[in-house]
């Protein structure tokens, strides 16, 4: 029943996240300034990852074209939509 | 507050607004109670779910407000149309240009678009309803929530007055102390919802209840564009959302997003708002170019040139408007990287555009061309469109800008794309579609009547923009003095406005005089069309199609007519439909309220018209109603009413 | 309505699974609401005036504590999905049960943390950082909260009606929005708190 009701996908994704977690910790150690903020994007990408493939069963669906093209649509303009705001107002301002 | 501060007076124009808004509603009232209509209007309009009816009624509040817009517009041409006109105050003037703005776009233009989607989407991919018929409802009375809202706000409290823009510092509560920009956040937002919950549901309408064989390179260009369309608002709206939540912030709590001290940042409002406003400009226009691929196809008598390449611009349309809003700020500050960049993005843009306009051409080279009135908007539209096009290119050059920048070149421009491609095509939508749902033609002679009034008077009345921006007037100068030399230009503008009143006055007679005297049409097919819509009868029944239609290609209806091939063999079988239901309307009701209240702060009357949205929407989810069934005998009653003796 | 019998029980009518895709459609709409939050506290996230900064305010301790309860939720609502295409509607409800519990647990220290926040003299006035970072939260307080009330009214419907295509449907729906909830909180861990703290 237990091995029923806690399937191994399940578990291995918890798992995984807790873990994701507690390495995206180390950027508050001393570790060089530019590695930090690589290490914050990939955990954090790949916990987005083990949420959307080993929970949300993202591929599961008939539909599942339609919804990867939406969001890598989303996920577009949500990047546009930060890195062009940083862009205009930080890394382009005129100074 | 005091009785003087919540309505708005001193103003003899808005007392007499007033008394008009009193006497109408009470003739409505009287008339309804008179003729014994509001179990009718209760049972056929407010609860209904029929995509065709929900469509008419966006229609119908579109008209209104394109003749709200419109006064608005003429008010404005009045003012300026001498040197030193008094007709209004500065504080006037700047309400005026701003419900302008915020009214034709927002609650004129999409729902118009909205409207014709609404009604001819289903049809033409072979479907009963929309996905998701009363969420449908629910966007439809959301909008029209919101409408109200923005609407009563010049009776009730003051209009906004910052612009349709609302740049910030200017609309903070600093600068513009009065509720009308909070009128603006919230009414925007509420009918922003709804405009969000109609993407979804057509985004879902159009991928999985296409009738069978329907491809989707086999579906008719409008819908591909209202497909389009749709996947640019479930991107955009979200940032509007937020924006307009940060300026509610700011006004009603005292956040610190966009103010001048503590941090904020007055240039980040502009920034958001046109990461929505750029995509924005596209979900208004790209359905117009799916309206006019239709009826240039349709009266040319072939079938669309390029389609394929109609569709790749499109995409690459909906991809771009997402790159390029920078080019509504260059003068803001921001390096000559950022602009060059987006000056760039900005110029390509014209490319996949250029070739909609080739595919156009290319149609109605050697096409039978026939002269109907949805034609001649469509026909108008290219050469007229090209010269806004043309225009922008102009202004999307960065250095160039900085000359025109907020000067009426600009609002020529923005006229000069959004009249002909945004009203010629609802109004050329309008008359095409209208013999669909209404079971007549519009008069064909006041139909060119009217369209000869507008597309002349368009080009009377902007065309001296352009000058009178390139002689240095800027826009949004409520007066000017003689030395100028801006007078004769504005007093031209002036006269081509008067000309285009009298264009959407003819507009509606016809819609009066045909409908008393416009002979009926029983084919179901006036135009001699190429789509699924015209293969239903006149006025389309509320389950759309007998049977389901199946399609073999492109222009569907078309080829079983010319091989006498019937779209489909099968028997009719018993219909599910959607039952009718008031939540919707209540839900709208209960925004309305939650708007109205958190305009003026009132704490308590907020909370409980919060609850009572959230109690509504519990409602809905515990609902079990899952529909009804048309018995057999009563759809084939009703198709041999409709068809004559045809079936 | 059409019944497919080799599809769960939330996809099986053409209905269940148009709302599927559009609540897919939905949570793309919520990649762009949050992104632009994020946009603008990214803009705004130095400029904290004379108020405190992120640095000085942000305590990781309870930090890490929503992060595990909220992962935890996540976690428990898969379960439950999972229970329930096993057909075991017991075992799916003790699982949501669990699931918005630990969902008020969250939302519990969320509050704590802004008491403590505005004991601090940090308030949505204090400044562009503060007033971003409440709003940032707080949209994110908000969906967990709305999330609380719907799965409570998903529990009252499984509770009365059973488990058919309806409740499975809401179910599984509910599910998506609660694990959207918990990939937006890893943002918020990673590129507010984490991001502040470094």
């Amino acid at each position: 029943m237990l091995k029923q009701l806690f399937p191994i996908k399940h578990v291995a994704g918890y798992i995984s996240s807790l873990v994701l977690s507690a390495v995206a910790l180390v950027v508050l150690l001393d570790i060089p300034a530019g590695s930090k903020m690589a290490i914050l994007l990939v955990t954090a990408v790949l916990q987005a990852a083990v949420q959307l493939m080993l929970f949300m069963h993202v591929g599961e669906s008939e539909d599942k074209k339609s919804v990867y093209i939406n969001i890598a649509y989303a996920l577009f303009v949500a990047l546009v939509t930060i890195l062009g705001t940083l862009f205009i107002f930080v890394w382009g301002w005129y100074s | 507050m005091k009785w003087d501060e919540f309505f708005v007076t001193g103003e003899p124009l808005i007392y007499g607004a007033m008394v008009s808004i009193v006497l109408v509603s009470l003739a409505i009232l009287f008339g309804l109670t008179y003729y014994k209509k509001w179990g009718y209007l209760w049972r056929e309009w407010l609860t209904t779910v029929d995509h065709k009816k929900i469509g008419v009624m966006y229609i119908i509040c579109a008209l209104i407000m394109l003749f709200r817009g419109g006064v608005d517009a003429i008010m404005m041409r009045a003012q300026t149309a001498a040197p030193d006109m008094k007709f209004l105050d500065g504080q006037h003037y700047n309400e005026v240009f701003t419900t302008h703005g915020v009214i034709m776009i927002l609650f004129m233009a999409m729902p118009f678009i909205f409207g014709l989607m609404n009604v001819v989407v289903p049809l033409q991919i072979g479907a009963r309803d929309v996905a998701f018929p009363k969420l449908n409802a629910i966007s439809f009375w959301l909008f029209f929530a919101g409408a109200m809202l923005f609407n009563i706000s010049f009776v009730i409290g003051g209009s906004p007055d910052a612009g349709w823009t609302a740049y910030f510092p200017l609309a903070s509560i600093e600068f513009s102390p009065t509720v009308g920009n909070n009128y603006y956040s919230l009414a925007l937002q509420i009918s922003g919802i709804g405009t969000l919950l109609t993407g979804v549901n057509f985004i879902v309408t159009i991928l999985k209840m296409r009738a069978k064989g329907m491809t989707l390179m086999r579906m008719p260009m409008f819908t591909w564009s209202v497909l389009i369309t749709c996947v640019i608002i479930i991107f955009a709206f979200p940032v509007l959302t937020i924006a307009l939540l940060l300026m509610m912030f700011d006004r009603i709590f005292g956040s610190q997003f966009f103010t001048m001290a503590n941090g904020g940042m007055d240039m980040l409002w502009a920034n958001l708002f046109w990461v929505w406003g750029h995509p924005e400009v596209y979900i208004v226009i790209l359905p117009a170019f799916g309206i006019f691929s239709e009826i240039i196809s349709a009266f040319s008598r072939k079938n669309l040139y390029g389609y394929s390449s109609m569709v790749a611009s499109m995409v690459v349309i909906s991809g771009l408007s997402f790159l390029v809003w920078a080019h509504h700020f260059y003068t803001m500050g921001q390096g000559a990287m950022v602009n060059g960049f987006f000056s760039i993005t900005t110029m390509a843009i014209a490319v996949p555009t250029g070739v909609k306009i080739f595919n156009w051409l290319f149609t109605l080279h050697k096409g039978r061309i026939s002269f109907t009135t949805p034609m001649l908007y469509s026909l108008a539209f290219i050469p007229i469109f090209t010269i806004g096009g043309v225009t922008g290119v102009m202004l999307a050059m960065a250095s160039a800008d900085y000359q025109y920048h907020n000067t009426m070149f600009l609002v020529a421009h923005f006229h000069y794309v959004l009249i002909p491609g945004a009203v010629f095509a609802v109004i050329a939508g309008f008359h095409y579609w209208f013999p669909k749902v209404f079971g007549f033609r519009l008069n064909e002679k006041l139909g060119k009547t009217a369209f000869w009034f507008i597309a002349i008077s368009f080009n009377v009345t902007f065309f001296p923009l352009f000058f009178l921006g390139l002689m240095g007037m800027t826009r949004r100068t409520y007066t000017y003095s003689a030395e100028t030399g801006f007078g004769p230009l504005n007093m031209l503008s002036m006269v081509g406005a008067i000309g285009l009143a009298i264009g959407f006055i003819l507009l509606v007679y016809n819609i009066y005089w045909s409908t008393r005297y416009q002979p009926r049409d029983k084919t179901g097919d006036p135009w001699d069309a190429r789509s699924l819509e015209w293969s239903t009868p006149s006025p389309v029944p509320v389950y759309n199609f007998a049977v389901a239609p199946e399609v073999k290609g492109r222009d569907a209806f078309w080829f079983s007519k010319k091989n006498n091939e019937p779209l489909s063999n099968e028997k009719i079988t018993k219909i599910h439909m959607p039952s009718n239901t008031g939540k919707p309307f209540i839900l709208g009701i209960a925004f309305f309220f939650l708007g109205f209240f958190l305009v003026f702060s009132w704490w308590i009357p907020s909370i409980i018209a919060g609850i009572a949205v959230l109690i509504i929407l519990a409602t809905m989810s515990f609902d079990r109603d899952h529909g009804y069934y048309i018995p057999v005998e009563e759809i084939v009653q009703t198709e041999q009413k409709l068809r004559g003796d045809t079936v | 309505m059409k019944i497919d019998a080799s599809q769960p029980l939330e996809y099986g009518t053409e209905e269940n699974r148009n709302r599927i895709f559009g609540f897919w459609l939905f949570l793309g709409a919520e990649i762009a609401l949050f992104a632009t939050l994020f946009t603008v506290y990214f803009v705004l996230a130095d400029r904290h005036a004379s108020g405190p900064s992120g640095a000085e305010i942000f305590e990781i301790t309870p930090v890490l504590l929503e992060t595990f309860v909220l992962l935890t939720s996540s976690f428990t609502i898969g379960l439950a999905v999972h229970a329930m295409r096993l057909g075991l509607k017991k075992q799916m409800m003790i699982f949501m049960i669990i699931t918005l519990l630990l969902g008020a647990g969250f939302l519990g220290i969320e509050i704590f943390e802004f008491f403590t926040y505005v004991h601090e003299g940090v308030t949505l006035s204090t400044s562009a950082f503060a007033s971003s970072l409440f709003t940032l939260l707080g949209t994110h307080g908000a969906h967990v909260t709305f999330g609380l009330l719907w799965g409570t009214a998903i529990l009252i419907q499984l509770k009365k009606y059973g488990l058919d295509h309806s409740t499975a449907n809401k179910s599984f729906i509910f599910s998506l929005y609660w694990h959207f909830l918990d990939v937006v909180w890893i943002f918020i861990f990673s590129f507010v708190y984490l991001k502040g703290l470094m």
